[in-house]
C-alpha cells in the first residue's frame, strides 16, 4: 500500500503541489485527473523520486521513502511509465527492458520478469531486436509499461499513458492497465481522458491547480456533475 | 554616477602623463616605470578580452591569436621601407580586427556553435596562424626584425618614457571604451546576449551584430596595445606568433579581478602582474604558472564574480586598508621595495574581498531616477480599447505546419488575430500550443505555412526583426536577465524595442511599465530576489516594454495560487485595456473563459474548434477531447 | 605511392589521437564536462613512464602497472570534484584549463623543458620499422595503433555488452528516467571518468616510445584531439576512431601534397563545416 501524505511540492520557490494526500492499495487501479498544469505529473515525479517534496511524507509498505535518494526508489518497489513514454531511444527493445531491471531488487529476476513481459506482450518478444525509437506509439507504450514491470513493482506510477495515441490503440492500453492490475500490483494512473481512467479505477482524485478537490468511488465521479465543470471551466 | 568614471580616468590619465616628470624631479628607477608599463600592456590585453569574452559570454582562449596576428603584420609591414612604427602599429590594430571579425562572421552565424565550441575553437586558432606563419619563414629571416623607433616628444627625454606614456594612452582607450560600453546600450546588449541569448534576440537585441561589435573591438584594441609591446622589446619575430602565455594571463586577470566590471581585468592585471614580478625577483619563475593555474581553479570554484564584487561591497574598507598597508610598509621601510609592499597591500585586500557579507549589492542606478507616484495609467495615448477592436486583421497564419522529426506538432493551423480580441488559444496537453507560439514568434521556423503581421510576411525573419514589427511573446517558465535588475530587464526591452531610447531614458521608461503590472516598489531586485508571481509580472512587463501590437502570453499563469492569478488576470486586462492585442495559451480555463473574446482550440496539432468561450466549451468534439469519449453522454 | 605511404602512415598516427580523444569524448558525451585536464593526465603519464623505465630500465610498456591505476584514481578524484561543486559545461573548461596549466609547469619544474628521449637500450621499438606490401612504418607507429584500436573495441563492447555499459548509455540517453530506474549515476560517473583516465595512461605511455617529450605537447594536442572528438561525434566511440583514422589520413596526405603546415589549417577547415553540416559528427549512430 502507498500512501502520501500532505505533500507540499515546489518548483524553486513556486509551490506546486497543496497538502496532496492519496494512497493505493495492491491490485488497485486510482486514477488522478484534473485539468492540465494541475500538478499531476508533478505529483508522480515526486513520488518515484526525481522530485524532493518540501513537506509531507510518501510511505510504501511501512517503509518511508520520503527522503530516499531518487535512485534508490525504485529498489523499494515502485516503478513509473514516464509522460511520453521516455524510452531510451537508441537502445532495442531488449535492451530497454533488460534496464528496467537495473534496481538490486529487481536483478536477480531478470529472466522471469523477461518471460512474464513477453506474455503480457507478445509484440514485444517479436520487436525484441528492433530500436525502440522506431517502433510505433502503442508499441512504445507497451515497451515503457514492460521496461516498470521489469522493476518488479509492487506499485506502477502511470503517467499520462493514453497521451498521442490513436484510440484503437488507447484501447489496447487501457486493457493492459487492467492485466497489470490483475497481477496483484497497484497501479496510480494520471489521465487526462477522464472518462476512459474512471472507466478502468475503483477510486479516483481530482487534482485542481495543486489540491485534491475531489475523491471517491470512481463510478460516483464518472456521474458527478462538478467534476465536468471544474475540468471544462464551465 | 556616470560622470564619477569619467572623472577618474582623467584623473589617471593626467597622473600618467605626469609620472615621469615625476620620476625626475624625484629620482625614481626607470625600473619602476617599465613596471607600470607592463601593468598598463596587459591593462589593455584583458580589458580588451573582456569585452568579448567576459560581457558577452562567448568564452575565448584565442587572445593569443590577435597578438600572433599583430606581430605577423608587422613583420611584413617592416619587410619595407619607409614605413613608420605608427602606420604599422595602426595596421596590426586593423588587421587584429579583421581577424576578428572573419572569425566571428563564421563563428557567430551558427547556431550550433554557442558557448563552449566557441571556445574550442578559439583553442586551435593560435595554432593554425602560427602554423600559417612558419609558412612564411622567410618574412624575417628566422631572426626577427628590428623596428624603427619613431620620435618621441620632446618632454620626454627617456625612451622607456615614450612606450610608458604610450602603454598608458592605450591602456586608457582599453578602459573607456569597456567603461562607455557599460554604461550604454552596447554593453548591455552583450549583458542580455551573456545572460540569455535567445531572450535577447526576442526581444528585438541584434545579437549578431553587437558580438560583432565586441570581437572587433576586442582585435583592434589587442592589436593596437601589442604594437606598443613590440616597441618596448624592440623587434618582432615571427616565433612571437605563438605565444601560449598572453591567453593565460588575460582569462586569470580578467577571472581574479571580475569579469562583469570595466575595471575589473585592470585589477586582475595589477594583482597577476606584481604576482608576476615578486616570484620572479624571487628566484620562483618555475611557480608562476602554477599559482595562476591554482588561482582560476580556486576563484572559478569559490568566488568566481572576482574581486571587484568584493571591493564594491567594502569599498572604504578596501581602499582604506590597501592605502594603510602599502604606505606603511614602504615609508617605514619594512620592506626592501616598493614592489614588494605592493604585493603585501594586494593580498591582504584582496582577503577582505573574499570574505563574505558586507555592503548589499549596490544599486546600479540613482534612486532618485524619476520614480511617479504608483498608478494604473495605460501605456501611450490611445484610447482605452473597445472590447471589440478596429476589427482590422492583425495577424494571419495560414497553413501552418511544423514537424520535428517524426512528429508532426502541428498539422495545418490557421488562425486570425483581429485588432483588440484577447484571443485564448487552448487544448489537451501535446496539443501544439507552445509549439505555435513559438512559430508565431519567430523563435521556430515552420515547415510549412504562412505568416503575417499587418499583412507583412514574416516566415524567415529573424526574432528581433519580428519583434520590431510588433510580435512580444512571454515564456512559460520566466526568462528574466539574472545579472540585470527589474528596472534594467524591462529597460533592455525599451532600448531595442520598436520606439528606442537611450540607456537613462529607458530606465525612467521602464518605471511606467513596472508599474503597470505591479512591481513598481521592486524595481531595483534582482530576478532572483523576487519571487515566481513577480517573475511573471516581470515577463509580462518587458514585453509590452517593447510596444508591441500583439502579444503572445505563454502560460502566464502556471504555478499560481487562485490569488495570484486573479491578480494576473487584473494585468493581462490592463495591459488590453493599453490597446495590445493578445493571444493567451492556458491551461486553467475558468480564467480563459473569463478573459478571452474568442477561444480557439488545438487538440494534436490541429484546430478542432473556435469561438465564443461558452459556445465552444460545449462543443461535443471539445468535451469529448478533454474529457474522453462517454463524457457528454453521462453528467449534464 | 608516396602519397599513400603518406595518408597510411597519417591514419596510423591519427588512432594515436583518437585513442586520446577516446576519453575525453565519453566523458563530454555522458557527463557534459569538457576536461582538458584529461591532456594533463597523457603528460603526466608520458613522463612517468619515462621516468620509470629509465630509472628501473624496465620495458616502457611494462610502467603501465603503475600509471594505469594512478591516472584512474586522479581521473576519479577530478570528477568527484567537478560534482561536488555542480560544475557547469563552460566552468569545466576553465577549471580543467587551469589544471592543465599547472600540469605542464610542474612537469617543466620535474623534468626541465629540454626534450626527453629514451635512450634505445630501455625502448628498443623507436629504431625498427616493419614493411608492408611497399609500405613501411616504425614500430611506435604500429603499437599506437594497435592499443588505440584494441581500445576502442573494448570500449564499445563495454558500453554494448555489459549492463553497466548500457545503463551508462541510457544514463547519457535520459538521466532522469535512468536514475528512476536505480542507475546511479555517481558513482558510473566516477568509473567513467577512472576510465578515461586509465585510457590517458595508455595513450601517455605510447609518447616517450614513439619520440620525444617535452612538457608543451599538450598544446599541440588539442586542436587535432577536439577536431577528432566534434567529427567523430560527441560521446560516438566507433565515430572517434573513424574520425582519427580521417584526419589522421587527412593531415598526411596534405603534408605531401602541400606543406606540413597547412595540415592544421585543412582539419580546422573540415570541422567548421562539420559544425554547419553535420553538428553531430560524421558518423552518426542508429538511433541518433
Amino acid at each position: 500500500m502507498l500512501q502520501v501524505n500532505d505533500l507540499d511540492v515546489f518548483y524553486g520557490d513556486a509551490q506546486a503541489l497543496w497538502r496532496v494526500s492519496i494512497t493505493v492499495g495492491s491490485g488497485e487501479v486510482v486514477s488522478i485527473v484534473g485539468p492540465n498544469g494541475a500538478g499531476k505529473s508533478t505529483l508522480v515525479n515526486s513520488i518515484i523520486g526525481i522530485l524532493r517534496p518540501r513537506q509531507g511524507r510518501i510511505v510504501l509498505d511501512d517503509q518511508d521513502l520520503t527522503d530516499v535518494p531518487g535512485h534508490k526508489v525504485c529498489r523499494a518497489g515502485i516503478a513509473i511509465v514516464p509522460e511520453g513514454r521516455r524510452l531510451f531511444p537508441a537502445m532495442s527493445v531488449e535492451g530497454n527492458l533488460d534496464l528496467g531491471a537495473f534496481n538490486r531488487a529487481a536483478r536477480g529476476h531478470q529472466a522471469q520478469s523477461l518471460d512474464w513481459v513477453h506474455t503480457l506482450f507478445p509484440r514485444l518478444a517479436e520487436r525484441k531486436d528492433q530500436l525502440a525509437g522506431s517502433l510505433s506509439g502503442g508499441e512504445q507504450q507497451m515497451l515503457a509499461v514492460g521496461r516498470a514491470l521489469m522493476a518488479r513493482p509492487r506499485v506502477l506510477l502511470m503517467d499520462e499513458p493514453s497521451l498521442g495515441l490513436a484510440p484503437v490503440v488507447v484501447d489496447e492500453v487501457f486493457d493492459v492497465i487492467e492485466a497489470v492490475r490483475g497481477e496483484g500490483v497497484g497501479v496510480l494512473l494520471v489521465e487526462q481522458n477522464v472518462q476512459r481512467a474512471l472507466d478502468v479505477s475503483s477510486r479516483a482524485y481530482l487534482l485542481a491547480e495543486g489540491r485534491v478537490v475531489m475523491e471517491g468511488d470512481a463510478t460516483e465521479m464518472a456521474s458527478n456533475p462538478e467534476l465536468r465543470k471544474s475540468v471544462l471551466g464551465i | 554616477m556616470r560622470h564619477k568614471g569619467w572623472l577618474a580616468l582623467a584623473g589617471i590619465a593626467v597622473a600618467l602623463v605626469a609620472l615621469p616628470a615625476i620620476r625626475h624631479a624625484a629620482d625614481f628607477p626607470m625600473f619602476y616605470l617599465i613596471f607600470l608599463s607592463g601593468i598598463l600592456f596587459w591593462t589593455a590585453q584583458s580589458t580588451s578580452w573582456n569585452i568579448l569574452s567576459g560581457y558577452s559570454g562567448y568564452f575565448s582562449f584565442g587572445q593569443g591569436a590577435f597578438f600572433g596576428v599583430g606581430v605577423y603584420t608587422m613583420a611584413v609591414l617592416f619587410g619595407r621601407q619607409g614605413m613608420t612604427w605608427w602606420v604599422a602599429a595602426a595596421a596590426r590594430g586593423i588587421a587584429s580586427m579583421l581577424l576578428g571579425l572573419a572569425i566571428g562572421t563564421i563563428a557567430f552565424r551558427l547556431r550550433s556553435l554557442r558557448g563552449e565550441i566557441f571556445a574550442l575553437l578559439t583553442l586551435a586558432i593560435p595554432f593554425i596562424l602560427a602554423s600559417v606563419a612558419r609558412l612564411s619563414k622567410s618574412i624575417d629571416g628566422g631572426q626577427g626584425i628590428v623596428i624603427p623607433v619613431p620620435e618621441a616628444p620632446s618632454f620626454l627625454s627617456q625612451f622607456q618614457e615614450f612606450v610608458f606614456v604610450l602603454s598608458g594612452v592605450v591602456a586608457l582607450f582599453a578602459l573607456a571604451v569597456a567603461y562607455g560600453m557599460q554604461h550604454t546600450r552596447y554593453g548591455w546588449a552583450l549583458f542580455t546576449i551573456r545572460d540569455d541569448e535567445d531572450v535577447a534576440e526576442g526581444l528585438g537585441v541584434p545579437t549578431f551584430f553587437h558580438k560583432m561589435i565586441a570581437i572587433g573591438v576586442t582585435g583592434l584594441i589587442a592589436g593596437v596595445s601589442g604594437a606598443v609591446f613590440a616597441l618596448q622589446l624592440g623587434f618582432v619575430s615571427v616565433e612571437g606568433t605563438f605565444n601560449l602565455d598572453v591567453p593565460l594571463f588575460v582569462i586569470v586577470m580578467s577571472v581574479l579581478g571580475g569579469r562583469g566590471h570595466w575595471a575589473g581585468p585592470a585589477v586582475g592585471a595589477i594583482y597577476v602582474y606584481t604576482l608576476q614580478n615578486r616570484l620572479a625577483s624571487g628566484g620562483f619563475e618555475g611557480w608562476s604558472l602554477i599559482v595562476l593555474g591554482v588561482i582560476l581553479v580556486l576563484v572559478m570554484l569559490l568566488a568566481p564574480q572576482g574581486l571587484m564584487a568584493g571591493f564594491r561591497r567594502r569599498p572604504w574598507l578596501s581602499a582604506g586598508v590597501f592605502v594603510v598597508i602599502f604606505l606603511g610598509l614602504w615609508l617605514f621601510g619594512v620592506t626592501s621595495d616598493p614592489v614588494t609592499s605592493l604585493a603585501v597591500a594586494l593580498g591582504v585586500t584582496a582577503v577582505i574581498a573574499f570574505i563574505p557579507g558586507g555592503r548589499k549589492r549596490l544599486a546600479e542606478v540613482d534612486a532618485d531616477a524619476g520614480r511617479p507616484s504608483v498608478h494604473h495609467a495605460p501605456v501611450g495615448d490611445e484610447p482605452v480599447a473597445e472590447s471589440v477592436g478596429s476589427g482590422r486583421r492583425l495577424l494571419v497564419a495560414r497553413d501552418v505546419v511544423k514537424t520535428f522529426g517524426g512528429v508532426r506538432a502541428l498539422r495545418g493551423v490557421s488562425m486570425t488575430v483581429h485588432e483588440g480580441e484577447l484571443v485564448g488559444l487552448v487544448g489537451p496537453n501535446g496539443s501544439g500550443k507552445t509549439t505555435l507560439v513559438n512559430v508565431l514568434s519567430g523563435s521556430l521556423p515552420p515547415t510549412s505555412g504562412a505568416i503575417s503581421l499587418n499583412e507583412t510576411a514574416i516566415v524567415g525573419s529573424k526574432p528581433h526583426r519580428i519583434a520590431h514589427l510588433g510580435i512580444a511573446r512571454t515564456y512559460q517558465i520566466p526568462r528574466p536577465f539574472t545579472s540585470l535588475t527589474v528596472r534594467d530587464n524591462v529597460a533592455i526591452a525599451i532600448m531595442f524595442g520598436r520606439e528606442p531610447l537611450g540607456l537613462d531614458a529607458s530606465r525612467r521608461a521602464a518605471v511606467e511599465y513596472l508599474d503597470l503590472v505591479g512591481l513598481g516598489g521592486r524595481a531595483d531586485a534582482l530576478p532572483g530576489e523576487i519571487n515566481l508571481h513577480q517573475r511573471q509580472l516581470l515577463e509580462m512587463a518587458r514585453a509590452i516594454a517593447t510596444r508591441p501590437s500583439l502579444l503572445l502570453l505563454d502560460e502566464a499563469l502556471a504555478g499560481l495560487n487562485p490569488v495570484e492569478i486573479d491578480n494576473a488576470v487584473e494585468v493581462v486586462q490592463r495591459i488590453r485595456r493599453s490597446g495590445v492585442s493578445i493571444v493567451l495559451v492556458e491551461h486553467v480555463l475558468r480564467v480563459v473563459n473569463q478573459l478571452a473574446t474568442r477561444i480557439v482550440v488545438l487538440d494534436q496539432g490541429a484546430e478542432l474548434a473556435e469561438g465564443e468561450p461558452a459556445v465552444v466549451m460545449r462543443d461535443p468534439a471539445v468535451v469529448k477531447a478533454y474529457l474522453g469519449r462517454q463524457a457528454d453522454a453521462a453528467g449534464e | 605511392m608516396i602519397e599513400l605511404q603518406a595518408a597510411v602512415s597519417g591514419a596510423l598516427n591519427g588512432s594515436l589521437f583518437a585513442l586520446m580523444a577516446l576519453g575525453l569524448s565519453l566523458a563530454w558525451g555522458f557527463l557534459k564536462v569538457i576536461n582538458l585536464a584529461h591532456f594533463a593526465m597523457i603528460l603526466l603519464a608520458a613522463y612517468l613512464t619515462f621516468e620509470l623505465a629509465t630509472s628501473t630500465g624496465l620495458s616502457p610498456i611494462a610502467t603501465i602497472v603503475v600509471t594505469a591505476p594512478l591516472m584512474f584514481l586522479i581521473g576519479a578524484l577530478i570528477q568527484l570534484g567537478y560534482e561536488r561543486f555542480d560544475v557547469s559545461e563552460l566552468n569545466s573548461l576553465l577549471i580543467s584549463y587551469g589544471l592543465l596549466i599547472i600540469t605542464v609547469q610542474v612537469v617543466t619544474n620535474i623534468w626541465t623543458a629540454d626534450f626527453q628521449r629514451l635512450p634505445s637500450e630501455i625502448n628498443p621499438y623507436s629504431a625498427e620499422s616493419v614493411g608492408i606490401g611497399s609500405l613501411r612504418f616504425p614500430v611506435p607507429t604500429l603499437l599506437a595503433a594497435g592499443f588505440a584500436v584494441v581500445l576502442v573495441v573494448a570500449a564499445a563492447l563495454v558500453l554494448d555488452r555489459t549492463y553497466a555499459g548500457r545503463a551508462l548509455q541510457a544514463f547519457g540517453q535520459d538521466r532522469e528516467i535512468a536514475s528512476a530506474f536505480g542507475i546511479d549515476h555517481r558513482l558510473l560517473g566516477v568509473l567513467l571518468a577512472g576510465a578515461a583516465g586509465t585510457s590517458a595512461a595508455i595513450a601517455g605511455m605510447l609518447f616517450p616510445i614513439g619520440g620525444t617529450l617535452t612538457p608543451d605537447l599538450p598544446f599541440e594536442w588539442i586542436g587535432q584531439v577536439f577536431a577528432i572528438v566534434i567529427l567523430g561525434g560527441i560521446g560516438n566511440v566507433a565515430g572517434t576512431l573513424y574520425a582519427g583514422l580521417l584526419v589522421g589520413a587527412i593531415s598526411g596526405l596534405v603534408a605531401v601534397v602541400w606543406t606540413p603546415s597547412t595540415a592544421p589549417f585543412v582539419v580546422f577547415s573540415l570541422v567548421v563545416l562539420a559544425l554547419v553540416f553535420r553538428p553531430k559528427g560524421l558518423f552518426p549512430q542508429k538511433g541518433g
